[in-house]
Parts: C-alpha cells; sequence; structure tokens
C-alpha cells in the first residue's frame, strides 16, 4: 500500500511539468477565446458583416496576440534578469531597461515623431542597457550588486527626463501619461509578428542554457569548476532579457509587475529548475496579460478602456503582497 | 598525472609559489599549512580557476590547451564554501555534478544511476527531496562532497571537505576515498594533523605561499612540523599509530618568559 502510494508519487513528480504546462496551455487558449469573443463592439461570429469582420481581424485579433507575446516577453525577461543578477528582484524595471526604454518613447512623443516610437524605445533601451553593463561590469563580469544599483541610477534618471519632457510640453502629456502606462492599443499583426520572432529565438537561445542556468545559481567558483562558462552565459542572458523588454515596451507601453511576479508565482508552484521555470513563465506571462487586457477593456461600460497598467499593478501588487506576507519563507534564498 | 614547474599565482597579499611538483595516480595528498599560506590559492590554480605563470602539464599536455569543459571533465574540485540561492532539493544538487558529460539540455538515465548511487554512498539517500538549503551544516558539506564525487573525474581536489562532518561520516568519507584514489589523484585540505598522519601517505607543506615541503609519511618529524606550523608539535608514539600533541605556547616564545 505505502508502497504503491510511493511510486504513485513519484510518478506524479516526474510529470508535474508536463501537467503544469498542459494546464497553462488550456488556459491560454480558454483567455484567448474569450478575449477575442468579448469587447466594446459585440459581433455576430454566424453572420460577420465587413465591419464585423475588420474589426475582428485587424483589432483584436492583433490585440489578443500582442497582448499575450507581450506577457511573455516580459515573464521570460524577468526569469533572465532573475538569474543574471541572482536577485529575486530584478526584472526590466530594476535594472533600468524599462525605464530608459520610455524615455527614449517620450523623446519620440514630444518631438512628434510618433511613427519611430518602438524605435526610439529600442535605442533608449540598448543605451540604458549598455551603460548599466558598463558600470557593472568588471573585467568582462557582471556584478550583480553593482548592476542592480546602477539601474536604480538609469530608472531615476530617465524618470527625471520624462517629468521634465512633462513640464515641458503640454499639449503632448496625455498621450505620454497614457503610454507609460502601458497599453495594446496600437496592435497591428506586424507588431505581433516581429515580437512572435523575437521571441521563439530568444526562446531557442536559452533553451540550450537550461542546465547551466541552474548551474549558476551556486556561485560562481562552484558554477566555474562545474564547467559552465558563467560570465559568456550571463552576458548572453543579459542581452536577450534587454531585448526582449526593449521590443515590449516600445510595442505596448511600461507594463509593471509582469516580469517580477509571474516567474515567483511559478516558483512557489515549485518548479524551479529553468527547463520548467522558463516555458512556464512564458505561458503564464501571456495568460496574465491577455486576461488583464480584457479586463481593462470591458471593466469600464461604453467601450471606454482602462490602461492595462493600472490592472496589472493592482492585480499583481495584491498578489505579491499576499505572498510576501504567507509564504515569505519559500520566495527565495538570499545570502 | 600532473607536472609542475616553476608556478607562481599573485592572491591578494602574497604570491603563490611552487617550484616544482610530480603527482601520479593513487597519490592521495594532504596539503596543510597555516591559514593564508596558499593552500587554497594552490588548489584555484590546479582547477583552472586562476591564473599562473609557469608549466602545468596533465598527462603531458599543456593545461592551457585543454578546453574548458574538458578541463572540468578530468577535475573536479570542491571550494571552502559554496552557496545556493535556489531552493533545489539534495538529489538536483548532487545531479548538477555530472554537468560536463551532458548535452547542455539535460541529464540521462545514466547520470541519474550514478547520482542515486553516490547519495547512498555518502548516505544522504533518506535526505534526496528535501532542501538542500535546509539541510544542517554537515548534512549540507556531504551533499556538495557528493556533487563533486559525482562528476567521477581522475583527479579530485577538496578544499577542507570534512568541516562540519561529524566523526563517524569523516571516517566513512575518508575510507570511500581511499579507495576511490587507487586510479586517481587527491588532494585535501586538512588542518587536523592527527587525521591526516593517520590517513594519508603524502603531505604538501605551504608556508607564506610557497611550498616548503614535500614529504612522505616516514619523512614526517616534530621539527619540521614545528617550524611549518609556528607551535611545537611532538609525536606520541603508539602501537596504533602517531598522535600528535600540541604545546600550547607559541613554539620560541617559551625561553623569553622564563
Amino acid at each position: 500500500m505505502n508502497q504503491k502510494r510511493k511510486i504513485k508519487r513519484r510518478t506524479l513528480e516526474l510529470y508535474t511539468s508536463e501537467i503544469a504546462i498542459t494546464v497553462l496551455s488550456a488556459l491560454l487558449i480558454v483567455v484567448s477565446t474569450v478575449a477575442i469573443i468579448k469587447g466594446a463592439v459585440r459581433i455576430n461570429f454566424f453572420d460577420m458583416s465587413t465591419i464585423e469582420r475588420d474589426i475582428l481581424l485587424y483589432v483584436r485579433v492583433p490585440r489578443v496576440l500582442l497582448a499575450g507575446l507581450v506577457g511573455a516577453a516580459l515573464g521570460f525577461s524577468g526569469v533572465l534578469f532573475q538569474y543574471v543578477m541572482k536577485n529575486p528582484l530584478a526584472d526590466s524595471f530594476t535594472t533600468g531597461v524599462s525605464a530608459s526604454s520610455a524615455m527614449g518613447a517620450v523623446v519620440a512623443i514630444v518631438l512628434g515623431l510618433g511613427m519611430l516610437v518602438p524605435l526610439f524605445a529600442l535605442t533608449g533601451g540598448i543605451i540604458g542597457l549598455i551603460t548599466v553593463y558598463k558600470i557593472a561590469s568588471v573585467r568582462g563580469k557582471v556584478q550583480p550588486i553593482t548592476m542592480l544599483l546602477a539601474g536604480i541610477v538609469i530608472s531615476t534618471f530617465s524618470s527625471a527626463i520624462i517629468s521634465f519632457m512633462k513640464f515641458l510640453s503640454n499639449d503632448a502629456v496625455s498621450s505620454i501619461i497614457f503610454w507609460l502606462m502601458g497599453g495594446f492599443q496600437s496592435a497591428s499583426i506586424s507588431k505581433a509578428a516581429v515580437l512572435g520572432i523575437i521571441l521563439l529565438l530568444s526562446y531557442l537561445l536559452i533553451r540550450r542554457d537550461s542546465l547551466s542556468l541552474d548551474i549558476i545559481c551556486f556561485d560562481d567558483t562552484t558554477a566555474i569548476s562545474s564547467g559552465v562558462a558563467v560570465a559568456r552565459l550571463r552576458r548572453k542572458a543579459f542581452f536577450i532579457a534587454a531585448l526582449l523588454t526593449a521590443f515590449s515596451v516600445g510595442y505596448a507601453g511600461i507594463i509593471g509587475f509582469v516580469g517580477l511576479i509571474i516567474p515567483h508565482i511559478i516558483r512557489l508552484l515549485r518548479f524551479f529548475k529553468a527547463s520548467e521555470l522558463i516555458p512556464l513563465s512564458l505561458l503564464g506571462g501571456a495568460f496574465f496579460m491577455i486576461l488583464n487586457d480584457l479586463i481593462a477593456r470591458t471593466i469600464l461600460a461604453e467601450g471606454q478602456e482602462l490602461p492595462v497598467g493600472i490592472i496589472t499593478s493592482a492585480v499583481g501588487g495584491m498578489f505579491f503582497l499576499y505572498l510576501l506576507i504567507k509564504r515569505r519563507k519559500e520566495l527565495y534564498y538570499v545570502d | 598525472m600532473i607536472e609542475l614547474k616553476g608556478i607562481s599565482a599573485k592572491q591578494g597579499g602574497f604570491r603563490l609559489s611552487v617550484e616544482g611538483l610530480l603527482m601520479r595516480k593513487g597519490d592521495f595528498v594532504a596539503v596543510l599549512g597555516n591559514n593564508g599560506s596558499g593552500k587554497s590559492t594552490f588548489l584555484s590554480v590546479l582547477a583552472g580557476l586562476k591564473k599562473f605563470k609557469g608549466k602545468y602539464l596533465l598527462e603531458g599536455q599543456s593545461f592551457q590547451s585543454i578546453s574548458p569543459l574538458y578541463r572540468h571533465r578530468i577535475i573536479s574540485f570542491l571550494p571552502q564554501q559554496t552557496s545556493l540561492n535556489m531552493p533545489f532539493d539534495v538529489h538536483y544538487v548532487v545531479l548538477t555534478g555530472r554537468y560536463p558529460y551532458t548535452n547542455g539540455r539535460n541529464y540521462k538515465d545514466e547520470d541519474i544511476r550514478a547520482t542515486e548511487r553516490i547519495l547512498k554512498e555518502f548516505d544522504i539517500f533518506h535526505l534526496r527531496h528535501r532542501q538542500f538549503n535546509e539541510l544542517s551544516g554537515g548534512e549540507k558539506q556531504r551533499a556538495l562532497l557528493a556533487r563533486v564525487i559525482n562528476r567521477n573525474s581522475p583527479i579530485i581536489l577538496l578544499d577542507e571537505p570534512l568541516s562540519g562532518i561529524d566523526l563517524k561520516h569523516q571516517h566513512e568519507i575518508l575510507n570511500f576515498l581511499k579507495r576511490l584514489c587507487k586510479d586517481r589523484i587527491i588532494l585535501i585540505v586538512i588542518h587536523d594533523i592527527s587525521l591526516a598522519i593517520r590517513e594519508f601517505d603524502r603531505f604538501l607543506f605551504f608556508v607564506k605561499g610557497t611550498l616548503a615541503h614535500d614529504l612522505q609519511k616516514r619523512e614526517l618529524d616534530e621539527e619540521k612540523l614545528t617550524r611549518v606550523f609556528g607551535v611545537k608539535v611532538n609525536f606520541i608514539r603508539h602501537k596504533k599509530g602517531v598522535f600528535v600533541y600540541i604545546e600550547g605556547d607559541k613554539y620560541g616564545f617559551r625561553n623569553k618568559k622564563t
């Protein structure tokens, strides 16, 4: 009897990550379907008019796709930042990449170059990244603590520049504010396609390093003497994370909390290995973001929308607080 | 076979220097010396974690010409301190010792079987589902040692592997390592001279960064040890072996006081 139960437990343990991936994928499909069906305009799927079809194909589907991809990219980048910096509180925000991307975007808005927002965001993000990287790396090695501090400096500086530009140009203010809160109003199939390709390539590149990402959770001496090229792996993960962040911010603005909270939730479900943590964070991020966007655009009457960042921060913040209070001990080991 | 000639490396305030040294399969070597005498630096150089000048040959091949991944298949190294900031279980921690043999994406059944064998050997099989970070100090140390041995490499470097481990397990582990050493080279940094004299057959003594003595067991004497450690070392010979008695006062100060 006991033996049988033991074997059953073993088998369950072996397949838990597969079960979790299946469950999350099913949830993702359900929420995507609902998100496509629901919206400000009611669509009669059995007898579509041209307008209804256009709304479906050019507005709703791209929006749901982009929301899912941005969510996945933020979840993914959060995991990577946390590996690189060995810090549970690291994500696109604490490295300063989000803020410097936002600064780039705001510059584009103020200059009246609305078309070039994603490009400017990317440029800003990469400038921020390189600055942080230069400050934090000593002889090719990224120092986690210094990087976090440098990230805070970059964030503060970028916020100051953004505030200054708000002050300078009154007419662009509302646009800046809305953009900084994040949202998917400007979604298009081409944006979704670009992000999708970047996400896929990033995933394929990192998947080969699943085992070594686990090993860099040890101290550097142990990791290096285990045969992992630690400095090179850190650089790689860092750049991929920054790329994902810059594109997410460029297409959807700053959406807080996803990169921080999704990997935490996955770890609280007891998935700690990179080979489980990364795919689950991708799926979890996509699910979370589509759900939040659905709430953001259907909660108010008459087709009004809330910025999705408000919902993610509210939902995510409350959940995070609950975790911190209830299960503080299990969150992470920091020494 | 390890061959060293004119090795020097900078570390903090001192310079490690090893004029010449040859180690062969079957050598079970104790590395001794006071704190800051260069023992750990010496192991770091051997493990390829520290830049050095001089000639270092592994099986006749220059160390620098061996690719990093392959080096770590040949050499496994246990640092003095290890930290882990992810709540992995003991089984997985020990399994990661097999990393140099993987394709980077997953461990094979063979790796898992080897891990279970080694877990039993180190008497931590019953802890395998526990979180590594929740173990006691000695249990952690046994898990880390198991992790290093799990690599099954021909050269094993252990920096104070027995610290925090209870007497029973110390004894078992040393016996296991001795058996393992038949076709390997094992170097162990150790502070307990009595234990070292009882269990090892070759001794490297470091003084102020320099490899001062390379002695076989029969060549050990009180005078050399006294000079190396800076305390008066006395041997008490007994039919079961040599015991070491350390006199309280620092050697050389006694005469001044009286």
